[in-house]
């Protein structure tokens, strides 16, 4: 649904990203990984047209809103359409002086709901990523940071996208807390079918969650794999080192755990 | 980054936080209280008094305090403490709406610079700039000077040397906080640019231009007092503690009260006003930034 085919990221004549391609399909989580500054977050930056980035193409083909086209530049207002964007730090990604349910309700402000509408969706939103009604008139300080987070992933859902991108999405978390939230990730992601890109580099959280592994270093795509083949068989020397220094850190499960549904053919 | 302690501490900063916000509420509060209350005081005893501001008494002329007087006559015959709580309207309610236009003013040009455009922000700036290059009363008397010396003038005068401050602070913490994650949030969410100005950039520059805000209204009280002592503002008969100044310079030997009282009044207010903005910035903490000068 989403297929991305030479993406290339220049500022100030330096090439950040160069030659990325890859596709996702619907409903599958296709995990970003690799070190700090090889450039996973630009990657994300890019495809919301927050970084001049050139393409060769760019297509999004969502079933239920306008599929996107591009070729060249980015045009017209940041954000795929029909996409949300779960940031990294919750604090910074909600407003202090809104409530959460209007940051939340924002998320929809394009479809221009009426009032009694609004409020079912951002309750329903609520109510997916388990977050108290009651909450809905907190703001982000008066609220855990888990909570927080629940409310950047309610304002993703409640616009009913079928990509959710998430930077980073646990790292400000918690273990346990960090647990809980991708167990709702999962859920929802059972319950909608959406179709998630996640950036982390917790190689445990990918192998037990992705389904297809995407491994940048330096501003290139190092590895494009299955997980399943990925965390058997890495492509490359360097990835065979991640893995290694992942699993001497106790991040990666010893068993990796076939999580993945059936088959898909994957002809990126 | 911090994320680690972050998560660690998450509850602690939390009620530090809420506890913190109780404290501004309160504060904030009693300020305003404090300002209806000076207010009150001003225009209650102003109609209690058994004179009139403005009508000469012959009769006694340059009588020093006393109990009729509490603070004695002027040349004229005229209540010093009624001018001075009449005048006390006029300064503190002049420099009020003199900043009030000030700061929505600014608000507007610092808003629209940093936010529509390069080439709107380096005109607009350039204009701030080439206002910040008079000195500010200099600039007020000519201006109050050319158009002729009365009240309005003034307003007009000082208003126009007075937004510079707060169309850079907007247009700089606006610069800053729209890079920041929940304004990137609600440029992907689609809401148009005068929405995220209103509801995301204003409320969370609010704190720091109220801490200005002070800052400007106590300078603007002395400004008033500077141009009507000059001549170039409140006329007189009207009183205004500068145009009491100005009355009283002609009898400084003889009666210095004409001098001492509206003197000492001008003194206190701007102190207070002052010592609240320096809570108020002490409150707001890091909340409010760029204005430490």
């Amino acid at each position: 649904m989403l297929r991305v085919k030479n993406l290339r990221v220049r500022i100030h004549g330096k090439a950040i990203l160069d030659a990325i391609s890859f596709c996702v399909q619907q409903g599958q989580t296709l995990c970003i990984t690799g070190e700090s500054g090889s450039g996973k977050s630009s990657l994300l930056r890019a495809l919301n047209g927050l970084l001049p980035a050139e393409f060769e193409r760019l297509a999004f083909h969502p079933k239920t809103s306008e599929p996107s086209e591009l070729k060249g530049r980015w045009q017209g207002a940041p954000g795929l359409p029909g996409s949300r964007w779960v940031m990294q730090d919750p604090i910074a990604a909600l407003n202090p002086k809104l409530p959460l349910g209007v940051s939340i309700g924002e998320s929809v402000f394009s479809k221009s709901l009426s009032a009694t509408e609004l409020n079912d969706a951002v309750s329903e939103a609520m109510s997916d990523v388990e977050l108290l009604p009651g909450l809905a008139v907190r703001r982000p300080s008066e609220v855990s940071l888990g909570q927080a987070q629940r409310a950047c992933l309610a304002r993703a859902l409640v616009a009913r996208p079928e990509l959710i991108f998430f930077d980073e999405p646990l790292s400000a978390l918690d273990a346990i807390v960090q647990k809980q939230v991708a167990a709702t990730m999962r859920r929802i992601q059972m319950r909608y079918g959406t179709t998630f890109i996640i950036v982390t580099h917790d190689l445990g959280f990918a192998a037990t969650y992705a389904d297809h592994v995407l491994v940048l270093r330096n501003g290139k795509v190092e590895a494009n794999q299955s997980a399943g083949n990925f965390f058997k068989s890495p492509e490359s020397r360097y990835c065979e080192e991640l893995l290694l220094a992942a699993t001497e850190l106790g991040g990666l499960p010893e068993v990796v755990p076939a999580t993945q549904g059936p088959e898909v053919a994957r002809s990126c | 980054m911090t994320f680690q302690t972050q998560a660690g501490f998450s509850e602690e900063t939390d009620l530090k936080k809420t506890k913190h916000g109780k404290d501004l509420n309160r504060f904030l509060f009693r300020l305003g209280t404090m300002v209806l209350c000076v207010l009150a005081v001003a225009v209650t005893g102003f109609l209690l008094s058994p004179y009139a501001p403005n009508s000469p008494d012959f009769l006694n002329r340059l009588s020093p305090p006393s109990q009729a007087h509490w603070l004695g006559t002027d040349q004229l015959g005229r209540d010093v403490a009624t001018r001075l709580l009449y005048g006390g309207i006029w300064s503190i309610g002049l420099a009020f709406l003199i900043t009030f236009a000030g700061a929505v003013m600014g608000t507007m040009i610092g808003l629209v610079a940093g936010h529509f455009g390069r080439v709107t922000d380096v005109a607009l700036m350039r204009v701030t700039d080439s206002f910040f290059a008079f000195p500010e009363l200099v600039a007020a008397v000519t201006i109050a000077g050319v158009l002729g010396p009365n009240t309005a003038n003034m307003v007009f005068a000082l208003i126009l040397v007075g937004w510079m401050k707060f169309a850079r602070l907007v247009r700089s913490l606006g610069i800053d906080l729209v890079h920041r994650d929940f304004v990137v949030q609600a440029r992907l969410n689609g809401l148009p640019s005068t929405l995220i100005l209103w509801r995301h950039i204003l409320p969370n520059i609010g704190p720091s231009l109220l801490v200005l805000w002070t800052n400007a209204w106590s300078r603007s009280i002395l400004s008033i007092s500077g141009l009507s002592f000059l001549g170039f503002g409140v006329q007189p008969p009207n009183a205004e503690w500068g145009a009491m100044l100005l009355d009283g310079k002609a009898y400084m030997q003889t009666a210095p009260y004409l001098m001492i009282f509206p003197g000492l009044a001008i003194l206190s207010c701007v102190l207070a006003i002052n010592l609240a903005g320096d809570r108020l910035r002490d409150l707001l903490g890091s909340n409010a930034v760029g204005t430490e000068k």
